[in-house]
């Protein structure tokens, strides 16, 4: 522990060196500008910047898109509460009452109690990353390749099979994603891969592309598509924005729930804040003393969905961090960061590189404290960004999402192939494929492709690695009751309902 | 009301694509050479490996839509979803927005192509001031070119521009 404190401290130093504390700022106050545009999330928005800041000293570049991933969760809960759209499946919960306390007139407790609870649950969660981090370290420095691999694939499984309403469509997608990986030059042998001789296809798909294309053009053809002509109602920002007495008697119980609950849902690859949001907010509709204000407005029902939101996207950089395992589309993106400046996030990037994962998880806690100065006093600005009409706001994010794909090689090759991404998102969000398994599977893919060709080069071809290995085998029979159990279970249910 | 024709024929055209990739990618991989150098696992494994994949989902989804469609669809009825019908015309103008900066953005240069390509999309989404949108796309494609070109060095192309550009002293 002593070691631990002392590593953070030498990172403080690190996360409030003025530059970073500047590009940490930049951050929070693009992520929040962000978050709040419907239709924009953290993975499109680090997606955008990627190929643009490749120029900056990695440190700093990543303490800004550590700010865009969770200033993003700040604005979007902002959105979430004064428009009713929300704009991923993990603030559903709190457009359930966030939404019906505004239109009561009750936005400000309602901002106030999602802002606070964010900044309540992401600084016991950042602790609570502080210290799981080394422990994790520790165990993963003795994973070989048989157990890395077997944590790729119950990751694969967990966030293809089991999130999202459908287990063939998720895994459809997670093949696609390996699919999408496994173009062009295999790093190994030198031999080229489904590139069909198109020079711009080699150096394989680029994650930008991809997910820009998924997320941005996909989003805006859709939008378009279905959505262009409907209106939209913003509520009214009035009142006090200050919680009473009774709002903070009701909302400090529930984020401390909350976190507990998010942050471990956070941790393993359960992909996502939306199973601990609901069960938060299920949780504090069943211990609350005013059930019947559950529907029209309960305080307690977005103090705790917004709290697990946030303290479980900080877990998913536990293991983003200590294994290179991401568990979200969002966390993919933010591999990928790490990717083009050469950084391989896992227990060796603890040793190699103390100073930058050390000042990024201190610039967490920095972060999480600027978020709540400029959250509330700027909600007029915020509203503002919200009152921007349709078209020219999709036409912006258009603008940038081309300017990010087109600036990788200067090639139309990439808008080509931009559009053709944007096309299948369309796609895939009409006729309900899942997009982070196909993010996830072109990340990650790859490296777990070099990892299992790496455990049987050791094992000199014995398959049988995978299941001598204790930890491999638990993780393997793991990803079978996972994958299998549900179906099993729905079986038995059928049978038994004749 | 929702289509019920429709839905079917868009899921039986899905699942016959997941399929079709599936068994293109088998052949492209079956042709990949076996182990090369050292390596005990070919370069060929992998891609097998994914082709089986999707040959085995793109089964698995023929099978649900045999057997009354996909399970767990999204909602048929655009008002049960809060959403209108398809709309073709804004599709097809944020489509052409698209088309519109690929065509330009090499001679015209960025932000020609950014004018084109605001001034489609915003169309798309319902406005009606044609003028006012390309300006609006002009000049945030003129602050963004001056931004990434000479702020943190990103190259674009400036070009029937170059010479206002160039000539700005910037």
């Amino acid at each position: 522990v002593t070691e631990t404190l002392a590593a953070l401290a030498a990172g403080f130093g690190v996360a409030l060196a003025p530059i970073n504390l500047l590009w940490g700022f930049v951050g929070v106050t693009l992520g929040t500008a962000i978050g709040v545009l419907p239709g924009v999330g953290p993975a499109l928005t680090v997606a955008m910047l990627l190929p643009l800041t490749n120029r900056l000293d990695p440190t700093g570049a990543l303490i800004m898109f550590a700010g865009i991933y969770y200033g993003a969760m700040y604005g979007g809960s902002t959105t979430t509460i004064l428009l009713n759209t929300p704009g991923e499946s993990a603030s559903i919960a709190t457009a359930l009452e966030g939404n019906k306390m505004a239109k009561r007139g009750r936005a400000g407790p309602a901002l106030a109690t999602a802002a606070i609870g964010s900044f309540v649950a992401g600084t016991i969660a950042t602790v609570l990353l502080t210290l799981l981090a080394p422990v994790v370290v520790e165990v993963a420095l003795k994973f070989g390749p048989a157990e890395y691999f077997a944590l790729m694939v119950f990751a694969f499984v967990t966030v293809a099979a089991v999130l999202g309403a459908s287990t063939v469509r998720g895994l459809s997608m997670l093949f696609l994603g390996l699919l999408f990986g496994l173009v062009g030059i295999d790093d190994q042998t030198g031999q080229m891969r489904f590139a069909f001789g198109i020079p711009e296809l080699m150096d394989g798909i680029d994650v930008v592309v991809l997910a820009v294309g998924l997320f941005a053009v996909g989003e805006a053809l859709y939008v378009a598509a279905y959505q262009s002509r409907m209106r939209e109602e913003l509520e009214r920002v009035s009142g006090s924005l200050w919680m009473s007495r009774e709002d903070w008697r009701r909302s400090w119980p529930a984020w401390l729930r909350a976190t507990a609950i998010g942050f471990p849902f956070g941790t393993i690859p359960a992909g996502g804040a939306e199973i601990p949001t609901f069960l938060s907010y299920a949780m504090e509709k069943k211990l609350s003393k005013h059930p019947h204000e559950f529907g029209h407005g309960a305080i307690e029902g977005v103090a705790g969905p917004e709290a697990a939101n946030n303290a479980s996207s900080t877990g998913v950089l536990v293991p983003l961090l200590t294994l290179g395992i991401p568990t979200s589309a969002t966390a993919a993106i933010l591999l990928a960061a790490f990717q083009s400046y050469g950084l391989q996030p896992g227990p060796l990037l603890f040793q190699t590189q103390s100073s930058l994962v050390w000042g990024l998880i201190a610039s967490m806690y920095v972060g999480n404290a600027l978020l709540l100065i400029l959250n509330l006093p700027l909600i007029g600005v915020w509203v503002q960004v919200l009152k921007i009409p349709r078209a020219p706001l999709y036409a912006g994010i258009l603008l940038f999402a081309t300017l990010g794909a087109y600036s990788l090689h200067q090639s139309v090759v990439d808008l080509v192939t931009l559009y053709a991404f944007g096309v299948l998102g369309f796609v895939m969000r009409r006729w309900g494929f899942p997009v982070a398994p196909a993010v996830i599977g072109l990340i990650l893919g790859p490296l777990a492709e070099s990892q299992f060709r790496r455990a049987l080069a050791i094992s000199q071809g014995d398959p049988s690695v995978f299941i001598t290995h204790p930890i491999s085998a638990a993780l393997f029979l793991l990803t079978a009751i996972v994958l299998l159990g549900p179906l099993v279970a729905r079986a038995v249910r059928r049978r038994r309902g004749g | 009301m929702p289509d019920r024709p429709v839905r079917r024929r868009a899921e039986l055209v899905l699942s016959l694509g997941v399929l079709a990739l599936g068994i293109a990618a088998a052949v492209v991989a079956w042709r990949l050479p076996e182990a090369g150098g050292d390596a005990r696992i070919g370069p060929n494994f992998m891609p097998r490996i994914v082709a089986g994949g999707l040959i085995v989902m793109g089964l698995w989804l023929l099978a649900e839509v045999a057997t009354g469609g996909w399970r767990e669809p999204v909602n048929d009825d655009a008002a049960a979803r809060g959403e209108h019908a398809f709309d073709l015309r804004a599709f097809a103008w944020v489509s052409a927005g698209l088309f519109a900066q690929m065509a330009l953005i090499r001679h015209a240069g960025f932000v020609i192509a950014a004018m084109a390509l605001f001034g489609c999309v915003s169309r798309g989404f319902g406005s009606t001031r044609p003028l006012r949108d390309a300006a609006l796309g002009a000049l945030l494609g003129l602050a963004v070119y001056l931004f990434f070109v000479k702020f943190l060095n990103v190259s674009l192309p400036p070009g029937w521009l170059a010479p206002l550009l160039g000539g700005a002293g910037l």
